[in-house]
């Protein structure tokens, strides 16, 4: 008890210095935190996408009714196919139409004959699309474009991988910022409190009974600006989780809360206590020569 | 607990204070170290501490040589076991009287709960009864001093070190800390090690002094 009300003293001491420990741990992790929590949103929908492999071909026009149930036909033969769908010229209108309901202008203009049927086709192995994709594309006499899952997945998964690596790098850089603003505050505090230790140290007190306060220091400011850091960037996402997963719609960007929040909590905390922890530990090594 | 100075050598450069020092401080002596300034008073008292290290020789204390020890924690046992008034008073000047009394008493773990009836105990003792809450900035000259032989006395230890403790205060107010070092002497057998100018004292009550001189031959 004894070792936090000192502790509690020195930080009322030197409120200014305190509070920028405070406010560097808090900004990382709240950095940290939105960051995780886009990242998981992200993966939602790499995910959403991984899992629905399928194929859209597009067919050029005018074909007749047998060519469109040869190509059908065709595409039956393939293995692991799990759902073929034709969608005609009118069906496409009708879904475009539906799509953009609320917008009468771009309906007006579009009618079934500038849009094209296509065939969507989901399979349960994703290589055997690559296999479609391959083999129709060459039909050129027939099939006007393809587009292909794997593209989008592909150019999702760059995105995604720019955005983790970027993250990652950005965590380093504050987890780094924190660690030494809390080394150097703690040096500035105990170059302050030299006095202090010195006399201490003169009644007797060991190395580690005057390390104490400071290294106890270190993980209170770990430990509240994880804390905060983490309740506010969640309290700001959820916020706006609305807008988000309609935006994103049928995908659902961030999920209702779940176990993931409080072990995310628990180990933000361990983390910031852990960084907190070893920057006072490294900085009261390295100032108490006393 | 005995203190022994074994043919203590020390040197501040080319200044000698020290020339194999001999001496023998017994358990429940009160002694006197007299002398003029840069006599060595406060540099024994250092030695005694381990606050510096002898060029030569060894400062037995407790049975061990204080100088060689080289686990810090062992440094660290004896030097609870010493009550310190310093000449400088080194009180914690953000933290109260009472605070700085307990921050010892915390350092010689002192059981908790008898850590307030201690300091009660003791400020009454100095007569800081009323002043205790206050800090050192709020004190005068002598209660600071008084302040210090409270946090000494706390910890109710072997031995005193008093370094000029009578040098801020009063004709009146010096005999009353005396006093209460005798006391503390008679009645606990507290070795007390009290450096002084005043020949006042030493020529008043009847107690061993060690006279330490400028020059360094004088001090073997």
């Amino acid at each position: 008890m004894r070792i936090l009300r000192l502790t509690l003293h020195h930080i009322r001491r030197s409120p200014f210095q305190s509070l920028i420990a405070f406010l560097t741990v808090f900004v990382s992790f709240f950095i940290i935190n939105s960051f995780i929590f886009i990242n998981r949103g992200l993966s939602n929908v790499l995910n959403y996408f991984e899992t629905k492999p399928e194929i859209t071909i597009f067919l050029k026009d005018g074909l007749d009714q047998a060519a469109v149930e040869s190509i059908q036909g065709e595409l039956a033969t393939y293995p692991d196919i799990k759902e073929i769908r034709y969608i005609s010229k009118e069906k496409a209108l009708s879904l475009y139409k539906d799509i953009n309901k609320d917008n009468p202008l771009l309906t007006e203009m579009v009618t079934a004959s500038i849009l094209p049927a296509s065939f969507e086709v989901s399979t349960y192995n994703p290589k055997v699309l690559e296999v479609i994709a391959q083999n129709f594309s060459a039909k050129n006499d027939v099939v006007d474009e393809i587009i292909y899952q794997k593209d989008v997945i592909q150019s999702l998964l760059s995105w995604t991988l720019v955005v983790r690596r970027s993250g990652i790098a950005l965590i380093s850089l504050f987890i780094s910022i924190s660690f030494v603003m809390i080394l150097t505050l703690i040096g500035m505090k105990i170059t302050n409190r030299k006095e202090e230790i010195k006399i201490s140290r003169l009644l007797g007190a060991s190395k580690f009974y005057v390390k104490r306060p400071f290294l106890m220091e270190g993980v209170i400011y770990g430990l509240i600006g994880s804390f905060f850091g983490f309740i506010l960037s969640y309290v700001l996402i959820y916020n706006f989780r609305s807008p988000l997963n309609v935006f994103f719609q049928p995908i659902v960007f961030i999920p209702e809360i779940s176990l993931f929040e409080p072990i995310l909590l628990a180990a933000e905390i361990l983390i910031g206590v852990l960084i907190g922890l070893s920057a006072s530990w490294f900085g009261a090594r390295r100032y108490i020569k006393w | 607990m005995e203190i022994i100075f074994d043919k203590v050598t020390k040197n501040y450069g080319p200044i000698n204070v020290f020339r194999d020092f001999d001496l023998k401080i017994n358990q429940g002596d009160f002694i006197f170290i007299t002398g003029p300034s840069g006599s060595g008073k406060s540099t024994l008292i250092k030695l005694i501490l381990n606050q510096i290290k002898p060029n030569g020789g060894d400062i037995m204390v407790d049975g061990q040589a204080i100088n060689k020890l080289k686990n810090k924690n062992e440094i660290d046992k004896i030097r609870r076991k010493i009550g310190v008034i310093f000449q400088d008073f080194q009180l914690i000047n953000d933290l109260t009287i009472e605070e700085n009394i307990a921050l010892n008493l915390d350092i010689v773990k002192y059981p908790h709960s008898e850590v307030a009836p201690r300091i009660d105990k003791v400020v009454k003792m100095v007569k800081l009864q009323h002043r205790h809450f206050l800090f050192p900035s709020q004190l005068s000259g002598g209660e600071l001093q008084r302040a210090c032989l409270a946090r000494a006395l706390s910890i109710e230890p072997e031995v005193i070190l008093a370094d000029e403790p009578t040098g801020n205060l009063d004709p009146t107010n010096a005999w009353n800390l005396i006093k209460i070092l005798q006391n503390i002497n008679k009645k606990y057998k507290t070795t007390i090690i009290m450096t002084t100018h005043n020949t006042d004292f030493t020529e008043s009550l009847d107690k061993k002094i060690i006279k330490l001189g400028k020059n360094e031959n004088e001090n073997t």
